[in-house]
């Protein structure tokens, strides 16, 4: 994913591994941007669901 | 901290794991780069379709490995995760950089995005510097030439003193080329970039003790202690005898020491700057892009004579009036009157009145602070319409690009106040949620700054739910929302110089990489604003409930009374009248529960304009919610977080008694 401050590209499940720090353990449900500490909620089951469907579609074509 | 002592902490703390590849006697080339610049398209290109995708040793990050065959011979080729500098921040960026020194390799092929060789050539000059035998592949080239950019390759590669090849990995243009440097290239040699006399100074004395031939230069590894990079120091503690280690790092700190600002604050101008100089002798760009609309723009946004009237237009267009007006008003009204007292309150109450015979179980459901009549008619009726409209402004800032080019506009006016737009992060995204924001202070330079801005946030900056409430509490009321901006500015900037001055330490430095301004699209602000809403509303729907369940115990047990009576002689002090005590005594709970608290109260009302103003001040200068409490506690510590909320609760009747009085004895009235 893109973090939406500073442009960096990252592993969303690499950024996870950032919240083994922290007080909340990941509860916040938020991704954090390893470079500049930006912070973007997890995208929703059904955003994700589409995005799944528009990818695998794409791959068909 | 001494130096013995952060040699010890950091104790295999690098990414010091033999690499487990598929054999040790094939010659390894190395793929680097940032992401999407075509590295794993032209890996591909290498190797062929056999590829292994395996996890680096002790980490989930993926490595791709295949075997690339040449008249030479057999190599082993891999493609490394994205990397934007040698100075690594992510676990990628170990990894790649853990790759770097580890592999010897036979060459390391950066690939760079040829139409943004501005933002990637600063690696190249960092590898060539590191003594890796490099090759420089302007990927995309054919993209690069559609939009005007002009490259000379040639000239590059003489400045450089390192092979560079146009490719297009896509076609495979510049492919064969690229493999027929590979078995004649040899480790860079060329210093390239002069960090300013004061660093290099460092550089070299640093460099005098190192021992030689680790995988990288001795000055890139002096430059990565300089910039106490993790990786530096866990190779300082276990590469060199601890008498000269401690020498090296007493040499850093009396370096860092003498700087005004950080080290990484020095390499990244420098690097920048003998970027922009290569490429003014060796590649053109279009004038379009140099002087493009976009460009002026994004300048001027960061000059404070067109940034700041920009900004006041923002926050008028985007908080008051489509947040305020349209989001806390109409919305909110339909919600409220429409909604909720013409279809849902009335049906669920009679319901509840024929299913539960007993009034004092009726009251959990349906009473004056009931379940269905407070808890989720606050949160479904005032504030999902509020964030709903908030997060679609700014989630087009966002998207904007604007955000970044905020932050380097209040620079200059946070370092007043002991901080830096780096604080603008934080700042921010406290807007959404006070208490994500805390966390975030860690992303601070100096535990000054995250001490300043820990108080700011707790102090004065409204979440996003108690701005929307505000702003509808005050709409038709310019000069009551003006005085409550007002008083919240003083208060900000009071509050940070004088902790500026109070807490010991220097001033940190600030700068980053601007990300392109876009024009924002429909989808992304669709997606950012309904992920942080349902983010928003899992987080604060269980709450609202719970907190009418509390409310009914402690009516139940005559607890919440005793807690309003209390805190009615408070209210009554900063001019309000009694019926204000359970706004604030939900303000407790949490600071847009409380707002939302007021809301009822001005509908009904119980409240002038001057007694609204002050009550919002002062519910504003709220310590925001418990959980904001807990985090404070976690990352300042007890004692800090129990003098910052206590100083809190202070000024929060304080400010309130000071804005009643003010305006009292101006004979304002609002």
């Amino acid at each position: 994913m893109k973090c939406a401050f500073c442009g960096m590209e990252f592993d969303e499940m690499a950024a996870r591994r950032l919240c083994s720090s922290c007080a909340l353990f990941g509860g916040c449900r938020m991704v954090k941007c390893p470079r500049c500490g930006y912070e973007t909620p997890e995208e929703p089951g059904l955003i994700k669901w589409i995005r799944k469907r528009v990818r695998k579609k794409e791959g068909q074509r | 901290m001494s130096v013995t002592r952060l040699l010890t902490k950091m104790a295999g703390s690098g990414c010091h794991v033999e690499d487990a590849g598929p054999g040790p006697t094939l010659p390894k080339v190395l793929v680097v780069g940032s992401p999407n610049v075509g590295k794993s398209l032209l890996f591909n290109r290498l190797t062929g379709r056999y590829v292994t995708v395996s996890n680096y040793p002790g980490t989930t990050v993926d490595v791709s490995r295949g075997v690339l065959k040449t008249a030479d011979g057999r190599y082993e080729v891999v493609d490394t995760p994205g990397m934007y500098s040698l100075a690594p921040i992510t676990d990628e960026e170990r990894v790649s950089f853990s790759l770097l020194v580890q592999q010897e390799a036979r060459a390391v092929i950066h690939v760079i995005d040829a139409k943004n060789i501005q933002r990637m050539l600063g690696l190249s000059l960092q590898l060539a510097e590191a003594g890796l035998p490099l090759i420089v592949a302007l990927n995309m080239a054919d993209e690069a030439r559609g939009l005007g950019v002009r490259i000379d390759a040639a000239k590059l590669q003489e400045t450089l003193g390192v092979p560079v090849v146009e490719t297009v990995a896509t076609t495979g243009r510049g492919i064969p080329e690229l493999i027929g440097q590979i078995s004649a290239v040899r480790p860079a040699t060329r210093v390239l970039t002069n960090y300013g006399a004061a660093l290099e100074e460092a550089v070299v004395s640093i460099v005098e003790i190192l021992p030689g031939g680790n995988g990288i230069s001795a000055r890139t590894r002096a430059l990565l202690l300089l910039q106490e990079e993790e990786e530096g120091l866990a190779w300082l503690r276990q590469n060199v005898e601890l008498a000269k280690a401690e020498r090296v790092l007493r040499l850093a700190g009396r370096a860092r020491c003498a700087l005004r600002h950080s080290v990484h604050y020095y390499a990244a101008i420098a690097l920048k700057a003998r970027v922009e100089k290569i490429l003014a002798d060796c590649a053109t760009f279009p004038v379009a892009r140099a002087n493009g609309v976009r460009e002026r723009l994004s300048r001027m946004l960061m000059r404070p004579v067109i940034g700041v009237p920009v900004l006041l237009a923002v926050l008028y267009a985007g908080l008051y009036k489509f947040v305020g007006s349209f989001g806390a008003g109409v919305l909110v009204d339909f919600l409220q009157e429409t909604v909720f007292s013409g279809y849902i309150t009335p049906p669920v109450t009679r319901f509840v009145e024929a299913v539960i015979p007993w009034p004092m179980l009726q009251e959990l459901f349906v009473g004056e602070y009931g379940i269905v009549t407070l808890g989720i008619r606050y949160a479904v009726a005032i504030i999902l319409p509020i964030v709903s409209t908030f997060f679609i402004a700014f989630s087009i800032l966002e998207d904007s690009g604007y955000l970044p080019r905020m932050a380097m506009l209040i620079d200059r006016a946070f370092k007043k106040i002991g901080l830096t737009g780096r604080a603008v992060i934080p700042m921010v995204l406290g807007f959404g949620c006070d208490t994500m924001a805390t966390m975030v202070t860690r992303t601070l330079e100096t535990r000054r700054e995250k001490i300043i801005l820990t108080l700011l946030l707790a102090l004065t900056i409204p979440c996003s739910a108690q701005i929307g409430v505000i702003l509808g509490l005050l709409q038709g009321r310019p000069a009551a929302l003006l005085t409550w901006a007002g008083f919240m500015v003083v208060v900000f900037v009071a509050a940070g110089g004088l902790l500026s001055r109070v807490l010991p330490g220097e001033g940190p430095s600030f700068y980053m990489e601007l990300p392109p301004l876009r024009v924002p699209s429909f989808g992304n602000v669709a997606i950012k604003t309904y992920t942080r809403v349902v983010w928003y509303f899992k987080e604060v729907f269980p709450l609202f409930i719970l907190a009418s369940l509390f409310i009914w115990v402690g009516r139940f047990t005559g607890l919440f009374d005793l807690l309003i009576k209390g805190m009615t002689p408070l209210v009554n002090w900063i001019g309000l009248p009694d019926q204000a005590s359970t706004a604030f005594l939900f303000g407790f709970f949490r600071r847009d529960y409380g707002a939302a608290g007021l809301y009822d109260l001005q509908k009904s009302g119980a409240l002038n304009g001057n007694q609204l103003t002050v009550a919002v001040i002062t519910i504003t200068l709220f310590l925001p919610c418990v959980a904001q409490f807990l985090i404070m506690k976690k990352e300042r510590g007890m004692k800090m977080t129990l003098l910052m909320s206590g100083a809190i609760f202070v000024l929060a009747f304080s400010g309130g008694f000071a804005a009643n009085t003010l305006l009292n004895l101006l004979g304002i009235t609002l």
